[in-house]
């Protein structure tokens, strides 16, 4: 089956002609765009902090709304939280469809009602984003340990009792790392919003671009990688923070193995007798935490998030009453786009889902031959040194940095309008994806038969192919899977830059209120996308069972 | 004055799983009752019925005067809150601290979730620390409760269950996690507590030496059926494990007093 897959990719690979001539072609383009784009043109350092400000100010009001309304739906969507049925199926129903719908699209319709603005880009993010955060939150509940929450219920809590204080303790660590992904996620995203009219730095550089200032554009878009690259690293920082501090493990026989009370109390005080130290605590009659460092840093972060949240509120330039006004006017909206039309165009439609889905194949295999090295020589377990990883992780990081949408800009300059422009633009983006995936999944690998094997006298390359490689083989082909899927709602969108593939029709038929069309070419990609899903479930079956 | 009475029990998980069959039992205010059984014998099902955590296929089960089975939302909670539960894996939540986790005990008496210890009433954090201490462990009061070794959690669970004030305790192989020294901290813990506040306590251990030196009377399980019901006086080790290893025995035999 994979094997079918492999062989698809190459058929796209060689159909798109991606092939040394068109490079070569690309290169005598390369020079001609270098000579047009240098020398860069900064705006002021101020109007630069403005702009970054206020993408900053949308993508996090964004990502807050997307959690806010993720976590009800996840609480209904969650097996183990969930009141029935009846409020699992429509929770999970309503976060496909979050997911289905792209940012982009929403985005055009909201301009329509709210007009070019930062209100527009938090809705179209928020409401998309919770696509994603809503089934990773549910996820997340779904995975922790019943007990506590038994207990309480064992108790006489009631089901609201019983979430609040045996459900969200645990997930709060995972909440909270999945909004700040989500963040980073948005801020690139933000940028091509621009595009369609979103405030902020994407929409700047859309400007500076239709009046071909490619000086201007390109260097902004450097600024945007800038930005890019410090959020992640921040909330890369944060995530590790708190993730790092205990999870203990689910019940089962990796459940933590308590410790005796003998091996205790090394470092305590004169007071020896434990019922004295009880009795003195009693008298002391302290009920609320004691000012320690850990406290004062714990208050402290929370102060830092409530300031940036309120500058957020502030600095967005959001008209919040006439948001609240114009806001029944997006069910009216959601009534345009059924019933789904073919604008007499679906032979065409099919024709460019075919390009995309190509274009998500070539992409794919290109993002996979790139990875394996890559990713590999970042996972510190591999790597020959800690500063070879190091260095590789740092490349990573500064592809994930660049949204996909420079990138197939870049590329249409040097390799001309079209599939291959886009291929490889994803391509390589791939990297920044799949690489960390692939490094992740490297170091997490549990060391036992590494350490075995390099015991018995091993070289580090036969280490690698006994022991590694068939530990990380199956998160592997799982991370793939899902690349394809995400190369294919990504081949979507680049349409928009000319990069090829159905999202040129897309576009198009948003921006003359062709609704009906957008329905069908929604439902296609969707379509396409679940197949792709079903497939990954289907092989990860056969996994297990082999 | 029976506290709890199971008559007829029967709990099947699924078509295959035969949890409890036909199990009668009564227990009368203050005794203090052993579950005897191997893992699987059905002790844990048993206890949980007894708190409604689950409903029986058949057969009917009264606490402290109420008809579970036929209880509501409202009289079921009204009655947990009676019932204290300890667990085998404590079930604390790790990473709020001990005294939280001690107030979490009183979610029955308030309205509204809470998270956070600034949300429970002084009075209540106050209540709470005494609990503590109770069980010696006050000045742990601000650690996170994941941070404290098994022996102490447990100890920490029990301070929970007291904060209901219950009437009734059951104690699911409250030691099967711990140590030697730390199992006998919590029976002798859980042995004082049920004297103190008079409650009537059902604790299922798989230890027969540990249930004849501590319990006031033992209730052997297998395969879902009881197959024994004696007070621990007289009762010897030989005695019991006889009626675990007969082979072929009838299960319906169960001895009991005159």
């Amino acid at each position: 089956m994979l094997l079918g897959l492999l062989i698809a990719a190459l058929w796209a690979f060689a159909d798109l002609r991606i092939n040394v001539a068109t490079f070569v072609d690309g290169a005598a383009n390369a020079a001609r765009f270098a000579a047009r784009v240098f020398p860069l043109d900064f705006p002021p350092l101020l109007e630069i902090l403005a702009l970054c400000g206020q993408t900053l100010a949308i993508v996090v009001l964004a990502t807050l709304l997307s959690t806010l309304l993720s976590v009800p739906l996840a609480l209904f969507a969650a097996a183990n939280t969930t009141t029935g049925q009846v409020g699992r199926l429509s929770s999970r129903a309503v976060i496909v469809i979050a997911r289905a719908v792209p940012d982009v699209v929403l985005a055009i319709v909201f301009v329509r009602i709210f007009g070019i603005g930062a209100l527009t880009g938090v809705l179209a993010m928020g409401l998309h984003s919770v696509g994603m955060i809503g089934k990773m939150y549910a996820d997340a509940i779904e995975q922790i340990d019943d007990g506590p929450a038994t207990a309480l219920r064992a108790a006489g809590a009631t089901r609201s009792q019983q979430i609040a204080g045996g459900v969200l303790p645990p997930v709060l660590p995972a909440f909270v790392a999945v909004g700040l992904h989500r963040l980073d996620i948005n801020l690139r995203v933000s940028v091509i919003l621009g595009f369609v009219g979103v405030q902020g730095i994407g929409y700047a550089i859309a400007e500076s671009l239709r009046v071909l200032n490619y000086q201007r554009g390109i260097a902004l878009a450097l600024v945007v990688l800038g930005l890019c690259v410090v959020v992640e690293l921040i909330s890369g920082a944060i995530r590790t923070a708190l993730l790092g501090r205990s999870t203990a493990p689910k019940r089962g026989p990796l459940r933590r193995a308590a410790r005796p009370d003998s091996e205790l109390d090394l470092d305590e005080d004169v007071v020896r007798d434990p019922r004295l130290r009880s009795a003195a605590a009693l008298i002391e009659n302290r009920l609320s935490p004691p000012w320690d460092a850990q406290r004062i840093g714990t208050t402290g972060y929370a102060a830092i998030t409530a300031v940036i949240l309120v500058a957020s509120f502030l600095g967005a330039g959001i008209p919040y009453w006439d948001a609240i006004t114009a806001l029944p006017r997006v069910f009216d909206s959601i009534g345009l786009f059924f019933p789904p039309e073919t604008g007499g165009i679906l032979g065409s439609l099919f024709e460019q889902l075919l390009v995309t889905i190509k274009i998500a194949l070539a992409a794919t295999l290109i993002g996979v031959v790139l990875s394996l090295p890559i990713g590999a020589l970042a996972a510190r377990n591999v790597a020959p040194s800690p500063r070879v990883a190091a260095v590789f992780r740092g490349i990573i990081l500064i592809i994930r940095g660049i949204p996909e949408l420079i990138l197939a800009i870049v590329f249409v300059v040097i390799t001309g309008l079209g599939e291959v422009a886009g291929a490889v633009a994803l391509g390589v983006g791939a990297v920044g994806l799949l690489g960390k995936l692939v490094a992740d999944s490297l170091e997490e690998i549990d060391p036992g038969p590494e350490n075995a094997l390099t015991a018995t006298g091993s070289s580090r390359a036969q280490v690698f192919f006994a022991a590694t490689v068939p530990g990380g083989a199956k998160a592997l082909v799982a991370h793939v899977l899902y690349l394809l899927d995400t190369n294919i709602r990504a081949a979507t969108l680049l349409g928009i830059v000319g990069a090829g593939g159905i999202g040129f029709y897309l576009l198009n038929a948003s921006r003359v209120l062709e609704f009906g069309v957008v329905t069908t070419i929604l439902i296609m990609i969707f379509a396409t996308v679940m197949l792709v899903e079903l497939l990954a479930i289907w092989v990860r079956g056969r996994m297990s069972a082999g | 004055m029976s506290v709890v009475e199971l008559r007829g029990v029967t709990k099947r998980f699924g078509p295959d799983v035969l949890g409890l069959d036909e199990v009668d039992l009564t227990v009368s205010a203050g005794e203090v009752v052993v579950l005897l059984g191997l893992s699987g014998s059905g002790k844990s099902t048993l206890l949980r019925h007894v708190d409604g955590l689950h409903l029986p296929t058949s057969g009917s089960v009264r606490v402290l005067g109420v008809d579970v089975v036929a209880a509501g939302g409202r009289e079921l909670r009204a009655l947990r809150r009676r019932v204290g539960f300890v667990f085998q894996q404590f079930d604390l939540v790790g990473s709020r601290t001990v005294l939280e986790n001690v107030c979490t005990g009183a979610l029955g008496r308030l309205r509204g979730p809470r998270l956070g210890l600034a949300t429970y009433p002084r009075a209540l954090r106050r209540e709470a620390l005494e609990r503590l201490d109770r069980v010696g462990l006050a000045d742990r009061a601000f650690q996170r409760a994941d941070t404290l070794s098994g022996g102490q959690q447990q100890r920490v669970a029990v301070a929970r269950a007291l904060m209901q004030q219950p009437e009734v305790l059951l104690a699911d192989e409250p030691v099967a996690s711990l140590d030697p020294e730390s199992s006998a901290q919590v029976m002798d813990l859980l042995k004082e507590i049920s004297r103190e506040n008079k409650l009537t306590v059902l604790c299922s251990l798989h230890q027969v030496d540990l249930a004849l030196s501590w319990g006031d009377r033992i209730v052997g399980l297998r395969s879902g059926r009881t197959v024994l019901d004696l007070p621990t006086a007289g009762l010897g080790h030989d005695e019991v494990m006889a009626v675990y290893s007969r082979v072929g025995a009838d299960a319906s035999a169960v001895l009991t007093v005159a």
